[in-house]
């Protein structure tokens, strides 16, 4: 790409605060915030900008609302405007096996995966749309991937998952995940495709949560038994889930307080989907950063900042 | 896919390309490396998921003598998920030296080497959930490995090796989620082999008749087919079947069923350290990743060979359970247990105890003046092994005294004349029973006399402490229990020549172009290591074998 704007939509993602930090003060791709953008602005920095991101995650409005904003901003601006959508492997559902960017979604999805499948159409009726959906994303600043799991482990409240822990961990390091971005950004062959992004071998959740267990120091790695995540997500889970809705916007205490262990997270661990990431190695010539490393600079950046907020 | 056979009409047939008959550690492995390979894969198990007395009896036979060798129908199970259904889990993987063949050492080594079962260990190590294929204390905890003893030092002995423990893992319950979800795997349950049907020529399973106790009848047609039954079954098989082969399938050369090995295994002597307690560590020790390690007196490859011996470790083991003099409330809290303690653990915990009232009283009385020391005990082993998924591994008591015994684990030779045969009496479904003839050799007696003697001597040239025991008791002590329960090895030996093996360095049956086995069976030495996880290991050598050879056509 030549020197231009990188508009970034949903800067208070994990991918566009890193987009931020890698790219914020680059001399040739300088990233910009457009969340809080009133509608004329947004619609003039579209206009502006060379290429569009958007990179919101979180509940299902927040994913819907952001791919409003933006289409509504992109209407009537230059048709050849690039848009790349930053969707979920959530669209496949409860699917399992090796899933290309064709296999269908499987199963009742989540509101959360129905609000991607929505969104996802509103950013393809783009022509110039580019499509990703990342796997599980961790690295630094990755709060639902790594930050929570790092608090887990640490509190021995999850480890090696046994029989529940054998789905396969579609992992993208967060830095890879913005390279995808720059790098669909820069070939205009990608305007109308869809990448899988995560990368090709990756571990299963107990792979996982072990080799991150060991990286953060939080060791032995404790074997969950069944019975414990039965409490964990039965028990435990829905009073701490209360509590973070009513709490956790409270000064120091929020921050204290344990995240609950969702049954969806146990659910993903045990799901034996496979992301098939090779037409996006093909095509955007990406490779992909060892896990080691990846988990490396995860501990780290727990180390220097444990809590949330 | 999982059914049962009762779900199937009867007369049915079954195809596959390839048919494996068991559902154990190693018949499990190959189905799991096989799945998403496109090949249609038939797992033929004889049980359920659970005991069933019925099926268990298919398993009885008799024993020549049963002070050397417990009933056949122990230490290994009929069920889904095999002899992992009740499994100890110690991990530690064959030593170089075992593959070779020692000039001093009957009978040879195998046609293979442990570089050749290497690249397959890691796999083995995971599947058993031992975690890293990590071996040595060092490698493992690095700076806090704690040794065995401080100050123990040994040219011959090394005590840096470690034994890894599996969970320990049933194979059924953690895998079979995955061979039920499997689209080219196939589970039949409750389907035992009555018969392997051989064309014309003798060479070549053309199919296997499969029988249920409920009475069903079925036919099985695969390309290949793999045994995969464990060390005694496997025999018992290859020898039932004799309408092509008038000495059973593989055995132009009598060879199947012999050279039936064990291991030798036994607690001998008492040792005081001079040590202070706290400079003696016997217990375990857990990995990062979570697992129970365990480190060993390992006898180095050099001294093996220099003393022309086999192989052998020894670890610290506490007094002898059954005398209440030991004074250990948690001792007697075990003796006082055995009613709850499986059969295969309490053999070698309670020993031959004829047991008394009086001394049932007595080992009361140990419990009833140190409570505290067995309720601790008793809380840990409910939360740390009941009610545990990785369960601890096994009874570790320090001793206040610093008095231990050793318990030592060594290689049996193989010897033809160590044999199973056959019975003429039936079992429910018409098939021999087998016969159990375990044998040692003077050699095997050597190399743990020798072995304990310089392992005392390193012990007092050391200056820690004294080992002493009755030489002479030696034998006595490592045949007290008979063969080390559920360690069946080397009824179908693997070796490159026919007239002293069963099986070629690839599994295959001798003389047969489409039959395999998997498992124990094929071992042609018994090493001093438990034998699951090279079973696990050469079950997936074996794998990927099948899975080239189908490519190739």
């Amino acid at each position: 790409m030549t020197a231009g704007t990188l508009l970034v939509y949903g800067v208070g993602s994990p991918l566009g605060r890193r987009m931020l930090q890698m790219l914020g003060s680059g001399a040739q791709i300088r990233a910009v915030a457009a969340d809080s953008l009133a509608p004329d602005a947004l619609r003039a920095a579209v206009r502006d900008a060379q290429v569009v991101v958007n990179a919101a995650m979180g509940a299902p409005q927040v994913i819907l609302g952001a791919a409003e904003r933006l289409a509504e901003a992109m209407r009537g601006g230059p048709a050849e405007r690039p848009l790349v959508h930053v969707s979920s492997m959530s669209v496949y559902g409860e699917a399992t096996g090796v899933c290309d960017i064709a296999s269908p979604a499987v199963g009742t999805l989540s509101a959360y995966a129905a609000a991607h499948v929505a969104a996802e159409a509103i950013a393809r009726s783009f022509p110039q749309t580019v499509v990703l959906r990342p796997g599980v994303e961790y690295g630094p600043g990755c709060e639902a991937w790594s930050g929570r799991i790092a608090r887990w482990l640490e509190a021995r409240r999850i480890g090696d998952l046994g029989a529940g822990g054998d789905g396969y961990c579609n992992l993208v390091f967060i830095d890879d995940l913005v390279r995808t971005v720059l790098a669909t950004a820069q070939a205009p062959a990608s305007a109308g495709r869809i990448f899988n992004v995560a990368m090709r071998d990756p571990p299963t959740w107990n792979g996982y949560l072990i080799a991150y267990g060991v990286a953060l120091g939080a060791i032995p790695v404790r074997r969950m038994a069944r019975r414990r995540r039965a409490i964990e997500t039965k028990l435990l889970a829905p009073p701490l889930k209360v509590a973070e809705l009513t709490l956790g916007r409270v000064p120091f205490i929020g921050r204290q307080l344990p995240p609950a262990i969702p049954p969806s997270f146990l659910r993903l661990c045990a799901q034996e989907i496979r992301l098939d990431v090779r037409a996006t190695e093909e095509a955007l010539g990406l490779a992909w950063t060892p896990i080691a490393e990846g988990l490396r600079a995860a501990a780290a950046s727990y180390r220097s900042k444990p809590l949330r907020g | 896919m999982l059914l049962d056979i009762s779900e199937l009409p009867d007369g049915h047939e079954l195809t596959a390309d390839l048919v494996i008959v068991g559902a154990g550690a190693a018949g499990i492995t190959i189905a799991l490396d096989l799945i998403g390979s496109g090949l249609s894969v038939l797992v033929l198990e004889s049980g359920g998921p659970e005991e069933e007395p019925a099926t268990q009896n298919l398993y009885a036979g008799s024993v020549v003598d049963a002070r050397l060798h417990s009933p056949p129908d122990r230490y290994r199970q009929r069920r889904y998920g095999g002899t992992t259904s009740i499994w100890g889990g110690r991990c530690t993987p064959f030593d170089p030296i075992d593959f070779a063949a020692r000039d001093y050492a009957p009978a040879g080594g195998w046609p293979i080497t442990r570089a050749d079962v290497e690249p397959f260990y890691p796999r083995a190590n995971a599947l058993c959930e031992a975690g890293e294929f990590a071996y040595t204390s060092g490698e493992t905890f690095g700076s806090a490995a704690r040794p065995i003893v401080r100050g123990f030092a040994s040219a011959d002995f090394s005590s840096d090796r470690l034994e890894r423990f599996s969970c320990p893992t049933n194979f059924a319950s953690r895998y079979g989620h995955k061979l039920s979800a499997s689209d080219n795997v196939q589970v039949v349950t409750h389907a035992n082999l009555t018969q392997i049907v051989l064309d014309e020529s003798g060479r070549r399973v053309t199919h296997l008749a499969l029988g249920s106790l409920g009475g069903k009848r079925l036919t099985v047609r695969g390309s290949r087919y793999v045994l995969a039954t464990g060390g005694l079954e496997t025999a018992r098989l290859l020898l039932a079947n004799r309408d092509r082969h008038a000495r059973g399938i593989g055995n132009d050369h009598d060879v199947v069923g012999r050279y039936y090995m064990c291991h030798l295994a036994g607690v001998i002597g008492n040792i005081r350290f001079s040590c202070a307690p706290g400079a003696i560590f016997r217990g375990y020790q857990v990995s990062p990743e979570g697992i129970y390690c365990r480190q060993r007196f390992t006898l180095e490859e050099a001294a093996q060979r220099r003393e022309r011996i086999g192989n052998f470790v020894a670890r610290l083991h506490h007094p002898h359970i059954t005398d209440p003099r030991h004074r250990n409330a948690v001792l007697s809290l075990l003796y006082l247990a055995k009613p709850l303690i499986p059969y295969e653990y309490a053999v070698r915990l309670h020993g031959q105890d004829a047991g008394s009232f009086g001394k049932w009283l007595r080992h009361l009385a140990n419990v009833v003046t140190d409570p505290f020391d067995a309720v601790g005990f008793a809380w840990h082993m409910l939360r740390d092994r009941k009610l545990a998924e990785r369960k601890f591994p096994s009874i570790i008591i320090n001793s206040k005294a610093n008095l231990y015994s050793v318990d030592f684990h060594a290689e049996q030779y193989p010897n033809a004349s160590s044999r199973v045969t056959l019975e003429d009496t039936p079992d429910a479904l018409g098939m021999p029973r087998i016969r159990i003839d375990w044998r040692y050799l003077p050699e095997d007696v050597h190399t743990v006399r020798r072995a304990l003697e310089i392992l005392a001597r390193d012990f007092a040239a050391s200056g820690i402490g004294r080992l002493e025991y009755d030489p002479e008791q030696v034998e006595t002590e490592m045949t007290r229990f008979g063969a080390y329960g559920g360690h069946h090895i080397g009824t179908a030996r693997m070796g490159s020549d026919p007239r002293s093996s069963v099986v070629d360095a690839d599994c295959r049956v001798h003389g047969l172009e489409n039959l395999f086995v998997a498992g124990s069976a094929v071992f042609a030495t018994s090493s001093q290591a438990n034998p699951t996880l090279t079973v696990v290991a050469l079950a997936l050598r074996l794998a990927g074998h099948l899975r080239r050879i189908e490519a190739a056509q």
